[in-house]
């Protein structure tokens, strides 16, 4: 009798064991399998009153419009409430790809990376906004986030805001190394980068920032010397980073990065301020709105940030370089059930008011007819001179996933380590080929 | 006296019954989810409504021949048991040690590493990664006031460096729960066989040898084997350190590859693929202990 009960035991103890390891091997896999939802509901209706959950991405929307937003929402719909909720930009696609799946998680209007939109909109994560589209803006709207929202002549994504990086410089240090003048074109730029650097005498100094993994100021440099990531050909996409335009453009990338920047190969540009206000950094190529965070008494640095002048990153034409075009879209979560709600909050966000307040912040308008509102300032200047040859990464709808296994960061810091350009580039269009293809 | 057969036999049947129904649902669900899924052609599109096509064992073979998959295997492998070995040692070594602490220095120890224990792991990451900043972290610049060339070094960079770093954070968070257990283990070995063995004339080594060892041996077993366990399945700390620096392609374990495949590359059914290759794999690295603890019981 004993030995059998001893038996059953060891069953149960060996079942036990077995489980508990397949319970292990499926942990990574929860996301996925919490996640299935086949109730397709209609676009539209929903609840007169209901809690809305908007997400924002990173800084980049001021304070004072999330204020706007919020009393403005509650005051047109009592008994609403309107909760922004802040996001950062890295691994937004992840939490993008889990929460949008869940009717009961779902966040009801989401900002996305104008990059990252087609991702979401060929699958079907957003509500089709196009009956909607003459209402918020029409053609007044900026077109080519219209396109990047859109699908089969169906809008699912209308535009947030845009905005170009542009460099940032200290003017006391410019004057001590006796650079007199604003870098006209490329070549002056990394000759100024240079001497910055130099004359600093410190190794983490950067003469012009720039983090490893910041392939999207990076860009430019690949850009600027005429090279792309990708192509069309065919009916798919093919990686070009191997061409010798690319190449060249990479490996300026790299002497820059060794000659000039003093920042960490595998950092990314998510914290400007620290190095900044640290005295560590000579330029910086960023978005306006870090201005605002450089200024601010407690996180910045209000008297280093005086010594702050702005202007558009030349290219080796004289013209402004090809930045990155950077920006976002908003849209609706198809899965949320306050559709009506959620339009409303997406009509608010396109308002003359709340788009005013974005362009004072630096956010270059989602309007057209709303670009005046910039002002004329150095920093208005600066932004409408950085947008005027702006470019977008390659539109294949598979773009997001390039961005979220971070292939461009792996090769972009790789190559800051000092790595063979030519052979990091080929396996890097091996990676891209196989995820937009 | 006689009863109802039905009777005698409803009733156990009725007590197991409700045990059996979650077991079912809380760990066979997600099983057969994940082998369903495994077969399927399964993308983002899929996530938001669309039917899946059936794809056979094709996610399998993708996987197989691709030859980053056996190289995330051994890395896993690899970390599994350096960590897994580390953090019994030191376990082993530490529960000793406080078998001769005195009472005061004993209570600290053991609040020192409960604190280690208790702590949350991403908060604890977050202060590990302030330790290890390239260009403000308090390692470098001791480092550098030691004398050494660390400025601006960065811990991250290269492979082995950041699995150095994966490996003493994954190690101190894990030590705590092996010294508790083998010390509480310890404090049962019988002190007379113990004493009849010095009288013996056993020296200390053969006492710990042939008294402890045997003595805390079932404990030794469940404690490696979970070891293990926990540490092929790490995923956090090596997630958190790839956002921190490095290259992520270059340092993923299973854990966080399948992840890659599937969060970020929105390839649910080569992930689930992936996973169900993590279960096996798991199996097999555990099932020589499991045989152990099983002949141990029967003897």
């Amino acid at each position: 009798m004993r030995k059998i009960e001893g038996k059953s035991a060891v069953r149960l103890n060996k079942t036990l064991a077995t489980k508990s390891v397949a319970v292990a091997a499926i942990t990574a896999l929860l996301g996925v399998t919490s996640a299935c939802g086949s109730d397709n509901e209609d676009a539209g209706g929903g609840p007169d009153k209901a809690e809305i959950v908007v997400w924002l991405n990173g800084a980049d929307t001021p304070d004072s419009a999330r204020t706007w937003l919020k009393e403005t929402f509650e005051k047109e719909h009592p008994g609403s409430t309107l909760t922004i909720e802040q996001q950062e930009w890295e691994g937004l696609v992840e939490r993008l790809t889990t929460a949008l799946t869940s009717a009961d998680q779902t966040p009801d209007v989401v900002e996305v990376g104008n990059t990252q939109a087609a991702t979401f909109t060929t699958v079907g994560a957003f509500s089709d906004l196009s009956g909607d589209l003459a209402d918020l803006g029409g053609d007044d709207l900026l077109p080519g986030f219209v396109e990047a929202g859109s699908v089969d002549d169906k809008t699912y994504a209308v535009p947030y805001y845009a905005g170009s990086t542009y460099v940032f410089y200290r003017k006391d240090l410019f004057e001590k190394s006796g650079i007199t003048e604003i870098p006209a074109t490329m070549a002056d730029f990394v000759a100024a980068a240079k001497k910055l650097k130099q004359d600093s005498g410190q190794a983490d100094f950067s003469g012009y920032w720039l983090p490893g993994k910041d392939w999207r100021d990076g860009a430019a440099f690949l850009w600027d010397a005429g090279g792309d990531f990708a192509a069309p050909e065919g009916d798919g996409w093919k990686a070009t980073l191997s061409s010798p335009e690319s190449i060249t453009g990479l490996e300026a990338f790299q002497d820059l990065y060794t000659s000039a920047s003093g920042a960490p190969a595998d950092a990314n540009e998510s914290d400007p301020v620290t190095p900044f206000c640290a005295g560590k950094i000579g330029m910086m190529s960023r978005p306006g709105w870090v201005q605002g965070m450089l200024t601010d008494p407690e996180s910045g640095c209000p008297e280093l940030a005086e010594q702050v002048g702005v202007f558009a990153l030349p290219g080796s034409d004289g013209e402004p370089a090809p930045v990155l075009l950077g920006g976002s879209n908003i849209a609706i979560s198809a899965k949320s059930p306050n559709q009506d709600l959620s339009r409303d909050v997406v009509a608010l966000m396109l308002s003359e008011d709340y788009q005013t307040i974005l362009a004072e912040a630096g956010l270059t308008p989602a309007r057209e007819s709303y670009a005046a509102k910039l002002g004329d300032d150095e920093f208005a200047q600066a932004t409408i001179a950085a947008a005027s040859n702006a470019k977008l990464t390659p539109p294949a709808a598979n773009w997001a996933t390039v961005e979220g296994k971070f292939v461009l960061e792996d090769l972009y810091s790789k190559i800051a380590q000092g790595g063979d350009v030519k052979k990091l580039a080929a396996a890097a269009d091996e990676q891209i080929d196989a995820e937009l293809n | 006296m006689t009863r109802p057969a039905a009777r005698r036999t409803s009733l156990p049947l009725g007590l197991v019954l409700p045990a059996t129904a979650l077991l079912a649902l809380a760990l066979g669900y997600p099983l057969v989810r994940q082998v369903v899924l495994s077969l399927q052609e399964f993308g983002l599109a899929q996530q938001f409504g669309q039917p899946p096509a059936w794809n056979g064992l094709g996610n399998y073979r993708d996987l197989l021949t691709d030859s980053e998959l056996w190289v995330v295997v051994l890395r896993t492998v690899a970390f599994c048991f350096v960590n897994a070995a580390l953090t019994f040692g030191i376990g082993l070594g530490l529960a000793l040690l406080m078998a001769r602490m005195s009472r005061l220095v004993r209570i600290l120890a053991q609040c020192g590493l409960l604190l280690a224990w208790a702590m949350p792991v991403v908060a604890a990451m977050t202060v590990w990664q302030f330790l290890f900043d390239t260009q403000y972290g308090v390692v470098n610049w001791l480092l550098t006031r030691a004398g050494g060339d660390f400025e601006g070094h960065g811990w991250l960079l290269d492979p082995w460096s950041f699995f150095l770093v994966a490996t003493v954070v994954v190690v101190w968070m894990s030590v705590p729960f092996v010294v508790f257990t083998l010390y509480a283990a310890l404090t049962q070995v019988p002190e007379d066989v113990m004493e009849a063995a010095e009288i013996d004339g056993a020296s200390p080594w053969q006492r710990f040898v042939h008294v402890v060892l045997p003595a805390i041996r079932p404990v030794l077993l469940v404690v490696v084997l979970l070891q293990v366990i926990w540490d092929l399945r790490v995923f956090t700390q090596i997630y958190t350190l790839q956002k921190a620096g490095g290259v992520s392609a270059d340092t993923n374990l299973l854990g966080t590859y399948i992840y890659t495949l599937g969060i970020k590359g929105g390839d649910f059914g080569t992930a689930a693929a992936a996973a169900m290759f993590m279960l096996l794999l798991t199996v097999v690295l555990t099932a020589p202990y499991v045989r152990l603890m099983i002949k141990q019981e029967e003897d």
